[in-house]
Formats: C-alpha cells, sequence, structure tokens
C-alpha cells in the first residue's frame, strides 16, 4: 500500500506541476473533505447494520451460519476458529445482498482476527481481500436505480449477466488466489531446504 | 420482489432474537455505539485514498492512460467510451457511478454501451477503497499479490461484460 501511494501521489504531482499547479492544494482539500461527508453518511449505516449485528450475534444466528457456511469457508481460508468464521460468514452474505456497506464492519473484525501481527499478508487475508474485491453481488440496486432513472424500458434484464460475469470474476480470483498460495509455499519450503 | 428481502430477514431476525429471550434494545444499542469508532478509526484511511484518486483525476493521467491504453482494450472488445470507466471503478466508487450516469445518459439507457457499462460495474469493486478500509485495523503493511489478482480479476470482468452482452 505505501508504494501504490506513493506512485499515487508523486505522479499527480509531477503533473500537475505542468498542467494546474493552483489547483492542488485545492483538489486535495475537497477530496479530505469529501472523505469526511462520506465517513458521516458511512457511520450513520454503521450504526444501523452493528446494531442488527449485534443482534444477529447475541442471538446465536452468526454461529448457525457460520456452521451452514462451514465447509465452503474451511477450504477457502484453512481456518478453524469459529469466531473468525463467523465474521466472514455474515461477511459473504452480506455481500452477496449488495450490502457492501453492511459488509465493511465484519470484514474489518475478520481481518483483525486473521492478522498475524508480523505486517505481511497471509494466505487467508489475501483470499478476504479477493473476494470481497471481486463480490458476488445478487442484486446490483444501485445500477439499476440509476438504469430506471435513465428511462430503460426493462431495468432489471441486466441482472442475469451480471450474475454471470461476477460469479466468473470471483471463481477466477479464488483459483489465482488458491494458485498463488500454493507457490508462495513451496517457495518456502525450497529456500528452507536450502538454508539446511 | 426485491424489496421485500431486507424486510423478511429482519422480521424473522426480530423474532428469533425474542424467541431466544434477548434484550433487542439493549443490544440493538450495544451494537450501534461501535459504530463512532470505527468510523473515527478508518477515516484517515479513506481521506488518505480519497485525495490520491482525486490528485489522479485532476492530473489528466486517467485520461491519459485511456488513450494509451485503448487499442489494448479495443482488441478485447471493450468499446473505447468505457475505458475510462474501468480505469476508475478500482480507486472510486462514487466517481464511477457518476460516470455511469454520464453514459446512460448519452448514449440510452438501453444501447449495448450502456449495458457494457451495467454490468461492468455490477460486477467489480472500489478495489483499492475496499482494500485500504479492511486492512487498516490490522499491522499488515505487505500485500504481496493480492491487488494484482484482484485487478486481473477485475479486467477480466470487464471484458467478459461487454462479450455477454453481445450475445444476451
Amino acid at each position: 500500500m505505501n508504494k501504490i501511494w506513493f506512485v499515487m501521489m508523486v505522479g499527480s504531482f509531477c503533473f500537475l506541476i505542468w498542467t494546474d499547479p493552483s489547483n492542488i492544494l485545492n483538489s486535495m482539500i475537497d477530496a479530505s473533505g469529501e472523505a469526511f461527508s462520506l465517513c458521516i453518511e458511512l457511520c450513520a449505516v454503521y450504526a444501523v447494520w452493528m446494531g442488527m449485528l449485534e443482534l444477529v450475534e447475541v442471538s446465536g444466528l452468526g454461529e448457525k451460519l457460520a456452521k451452514l457456511l462451514h465447509p465452503i469457508i474451511k477450504r477457502l481460508f484453512k481456518i478453524d476458529d469459529i469466531e473468525t468464521e463467523k465474521m466472514i460468514a455474515l461477511n459473504m452474505s452480506a455481500n452477496m445482498l449488495g450490502l457492501g456497506n453492511a459488509a465493511t464492519p465484519m470484514g474489518i473484525n475478520a481481518m483483525k482476527r486473521l492478522d498475524d501481527g508480523s505486517g505481511t499478508a497471509t494466505p487467508a487475508i489475501i483470499m478476504l481481500i479477493v473476494l470481497n474485491a471481486t463480490s458476488i453481488q445478487l442484486l446490483p440496486s444501485t445500477v439499476i436505480g440509476l438504469r430506471a432513472s435513465a428511462g430503460s424500458s426493462s431495468p432489471a434484464d441486466i441482472i442475469l449477466p451480471t450474475i454471470i460475469a461476477t460469479a466468473c470474476t470471483c471463481l477466477l480470483g479464488i483459483c489465482l488466489v488458491k494458485l498463488c498460495n500454493r507457490l508462495r509455499e513451496k517457495l518456502k519450503t525450497n529456500k528452507k531446504r536450502k538454508n539446511k | 420482489m426485491s424489496a421485500y428481502i431486507l424486510p423478511i430477514i429482519f422480521i424473522a431476525l426480530f423474532c428469533y432474537s425474542k424467541y431466544k429471550k434477548v434484550n433487542t434494545y439493549d443490544t440493538f444499542v450495544r451494537g450501534a455505539k461501535k459504530s463512532i469508532p470505527l468510523v473515527v478509526d478508518i477515516f484517515p484511511y479513506i481521506a488518505t485514498i480519497m485525495i490520491a484518486v482525486a490528485l489522479l483525476r485532476a492530473s489528466g493521467i486517467t485520461s491519459l492512460l485511456a488513450d494509451a491504453l485503448s487499442p489494448i482494450f479495443n482488441f478485447l472488445g471493450v468499446p473505447t467510451e468505457l475505458i475510462e470507466l474501468v480505469l476508475l471503478r478500482p480507486f472510486t466508487g462514487s466517481g464511477s457511478y457518476a460516470l455511469l450516469n454520464d453514459v446512460l445518459v448519452t448514449y440510452g439507457a438501453d444501447s449495448y454501451i450502456s449495458r457494457c457499462a451495467c454490468v461492468i460495474l455490477g460486477c467489480s469493486e472500489t478495489i483499492f477503497y475496499v482494500t485500504t478500509v479492511y486492512i487498516s485495523q490490522t499491522k499488515v503493511r505487505k500485500l504481496l499479490y493480492a491487488i494484482p489478482i484482484a485487478l486481473v480479476c477485475a479486467t477480466f470482468g470487464a471484458v467478459f461484460a461487454c462479450l455477454l452482452c453481445r450475445v444476451m
């Protein structure tokens, strides 16, 4: 992340010096203000969803959902911890319903539990990031809404292609992560052998 | 139909909680309380990534990149009009929805290009934003191959979406 951010910032600065040097500070402050209002909005959304989440957890529904999704989660993440599985199960379910913002608090909690403190992403963390970045969406509600307001005759007819496309990208992501995880383990064992 | 899904889930949740003798009011308040510290924790990360994205857009690098990459995307079947959308999508959610709206208004909601744009947005996510927020509360700073894989998937998704819209 440090590298990506550095490249983005320095690249933009160099460009803006030629094109529009007086606007650099303005657009930065504007963006930060936008982030602030987004956060206030998010706070409202999170209050609703985290209230619901607490209910799901206290009532024991979370555990049931985790047990239901246990075979899938265990294969994907190779973890054996009911608390983490619960968070991941809720995160995945919210994503599927198209509730990205509801999925975020649970995703963050799951990440905290997966973190081993080494500073490098573990295979499970990478899997969770990629799953969320390619998330399966069964109901692209915002897109349908925009399309309807632009005067489409049947705004919902993009649902089927969207589901097919999203399922394919998600599968591709899972396969690539699994492949890279395997390569990484092989490299590690090779290194150990060399050291011996 | 889809409008009924959430209410049904909520009713089921409340009835189940009652059945399990959970104090719904107290529990909900306890959960809602956690939202404020969470937002305070993630605000700096969101601000940082949004500043970088705003600069990137203001500098015109994105449109330059779109021009440079257009032969490749055209070869893969992505219309030139949608390249900026594909490039911006990993960075900004609100920005890409604004772009989608432009496309819908300019080309008509039922045109091929608009349908492609809808499917592209529907099957992708704001990769950099999601990643920043998700790892913000951990010590993880080295992501190894997570972002490259996510970007490969998003590009594949865009190409696949255009192909699907041609067939369906």
